[in-house]
């Protein structure tokens, strides 16, 4: 291991080390966005109805917060019981289409869902369950609260989001991670998510 | 610093006649060659790096549609391949300054690649990850290049990291994550130990502290607060224990091991003193405890280590002072704290004195 390491930080060994750790970085960075393509591409889409609730992340820049109908889940729809202890949770909700083409909770469980016809499984991001809910409804997050925008442009989006016209289109990857597809106002793309 | 004050002492010697004038300047020379001494060259170099490190941020997160994004992730990859590579030619050709400020270009580099991408896709709850990825990017390379100015990148990167677990948290303690801060900090100072980043150290340890104070706020409790100062005051005894191992350990480590210990302690008795403000009985013992504790620390460490020194004599004059504020309503009763504590003081200087005679007369015992 010495050795090894005494021949990496002399000559051609840095010029290794320079390879192994740009090629690490590629490496990682590629993995993120072919599965969040892959996603995108291969996903089944659902359309989500967005309510009304501007930050700026320090490395991401700025973005629109979107709030779902879907992020607050009934209490009534879980089915296989609430474990009763405080502790990381994950909830798998179960949605259908309505009439309306909006997609909406119709089951959610602790437990993973069996895959059903004409429904589709979102899995939410882990969050802390402080045991039994006290509330009707359950917060969870999905990894799809933010829609980053460019620099002084989420303005317009901010303002239909508030009047309750903007809606989601998501991909849902079968093991229930979701990918932002495109951005709906009044019911018109203003933004399509290309794959890369 | 410590160059200024090496010049001054060399130039006294060679005025007394203890050394030649070769010497000193020889002395001098060595000390200016070693790679962690101040130059401004260099100084500007890590400066230059930083400034646009953190331009490739912020062109990331302004999110410029001028550029289609997979051009902006393929110019980012580009870099990231030209610095590393970049680097390793400087490194080979002897350029260490140079070749410091290209991985950190990198390092920071990657961050806003991954920003980047969380960007393109609209990723959100995935800030931790985000972290412990560019963490253990930052380690990866400060191994393999044993590069003490990517250690330092780490050494923020592990601050960055429990900064928004605390932000994603509430504060809260949830699941495994919190033991990463510690964590983060050991790997720090193993880095440090490799690569000779002698500053870095006090990042790793700055961040513990730190995550101790979180711990406190969540368990308000007199026996945390108990536990710090015990623990600190444990871990500074330790410190000064004249055991070969842990002396090579604590000596290779300068003044940060002893001076830490000790602060955490200083803390500790800090909230013990919030904490048992009324009970005035138990306030007498922790005020002598403390003032014991501060003579301890002097006693340790107060010759070699001027942290450590500075750290109790602030103690014990803050000590002092708020035993009197708090016993202002009788004056005699002070001046008797005073006395008592004034007689402790004379007796542990006393003692102190003589073995420091018996020490360095065994000193030179030895040597003859």
């Amino acid at each position: 291991m010495n050795s090894f390491m005494t021949r990496l930080q002399s000559g051609k060994g840095y010029l290794i080390s320079a390879i192994i750790v740009a090629g690490l970085q590629t490496l990682i960075l590629g993995t993120i966005i072919q599965s969040r393509a892959s996603i995108l591409s291969d996903g089944a889409e659902v359309l989500l109805k967005t309510a009304p609730v501007d930050p700026r992340d320090f490395l991401r820049g700025d973005y629109v917060v979107l709030n779902y109908d879907i992020s607050s889940v009934p209490v009534q729809t879980i089915s296989g019981g609430i474990p009763a202890e405080p502790g990381e949770r994950t909830l798998w909700v179960r949605l259908k289409k309505q009439q309306d083409g909006f997609w909406v909770v119709t089951e959610s469980s602790f437990n993973a869902l069996p895959p059903q016809p004409e429904t589709v499984i979102l899995r939410s991001l882990p969050f802390y369950g402080g045991g039994l809910a006290a509330g009707d409804n359950i917060r969870v997050e999905y990894g799809i609260e933010r829609y980053y925008v460019p620099e002084g442009e989420g303005k317009p989006i901010e303002q239909a989001r508030n009047d309750g016209n903007v809606a989601i289109a998501v991909r849902v990857s079968p093991a229930g991670d979701t990918q932002i597809r495109s951005l709906l106002v009044d019911g018109k793309p203003i933004y399509e998510e290309p794959l890369y | 610093m410590y160059r200024g004050r090496l010049e001054r002492d060399l130039s006294l010697w060679v005025g007394k006649g203890l050394l030649g004038e070769d010497t000193a300047g020889a002395l001098l020379a060595e000390y200016d060659s070693r790679p962690a001494s101040f130059s401004l060259g260099r100084v500007l170099v890590a400066l230059a790096a930083v400034l646009l490190a953190a331009a490739i941020l912020l062109v990331v997160a302004s999110n410029w549609e001028a550029i289609p994004r997979l051009v902006r992730v393929g110019a980012i990859l580009l870099l990231i391949w030209a610095v590393h590579i970049g680097a390793a030619l400087m490194l080979a050709r002897g350029a260490v300054v140079a070749a410091s400020g290209l991985l950190v270009i990198g390092a920071v580099s990657f961050g806003g690649a991954i920003s980047l991408v969380g960007q393109m896709y609209h990723l959100s709850g995935d800030e931790q990850t985000v972290m412990y990825l560019w963490f253990a990017i930052a380690t990866i390379s400060a191994i393999l290049f044993r590069s003490g100015a990517v250690v330092v990148v780490a050494g923020f990167l592990s601050w960055a990291s429990f900064a928004v677990y605390l932000q994603n948290n509430d504060t809260h303690w949830i699941a495994l994550d919190p033991w990463m801060a510690p964590v983060m900090a050991a790997i720090v100072i193993a880095l440090v130990r490799y690569t000779g980043a002698e500053r870095a150290r006090h990042l790793a340890y700055l961040l513990l502290v730190g995550w101790l104070a979180w711990l406190y706020t969540l368990y308000e409790e007199s026996a945390v607060a108990l536990a710090f100062a015990v623990g600190g005051m444990a871990a500074l005894v330790l410190s000064a224990l004249p055991v070969p191992r842990i002396a090579f350990l604590v000596r290779s480590a300068g003044a940060a091991p002893a001076f830490y210990s000790f602060l955490v302690a200083a803390i500790g008795f800090l909230l013990l003193h919030i904490k048992i403000e009324d009970e005035w009985r138990q306030l007498a013992v922790l005020g002598v405890v403390t003032l014991a504790a501060s003579v301890l620390a002097i006693a340790l460490h107060g010759r070699d280590n001027g942290a450590v020194r500075y750290l109790a004599y602030a103690t014990f004059a803050a000590e002092m002072l708020y035993l009197a504020s708090v016993t202002v309503g009788s004056i005699l009763g002070t001046s008797g704290l005073f006395l008592f504590s004034g007689l402790g003081v004379a007796l542990v200087a006393w003692i102190v004195i003589r073995l420091e005679r018996r020490f360095s007369a065994g000193a030179r015992e030895g040597r003859a």
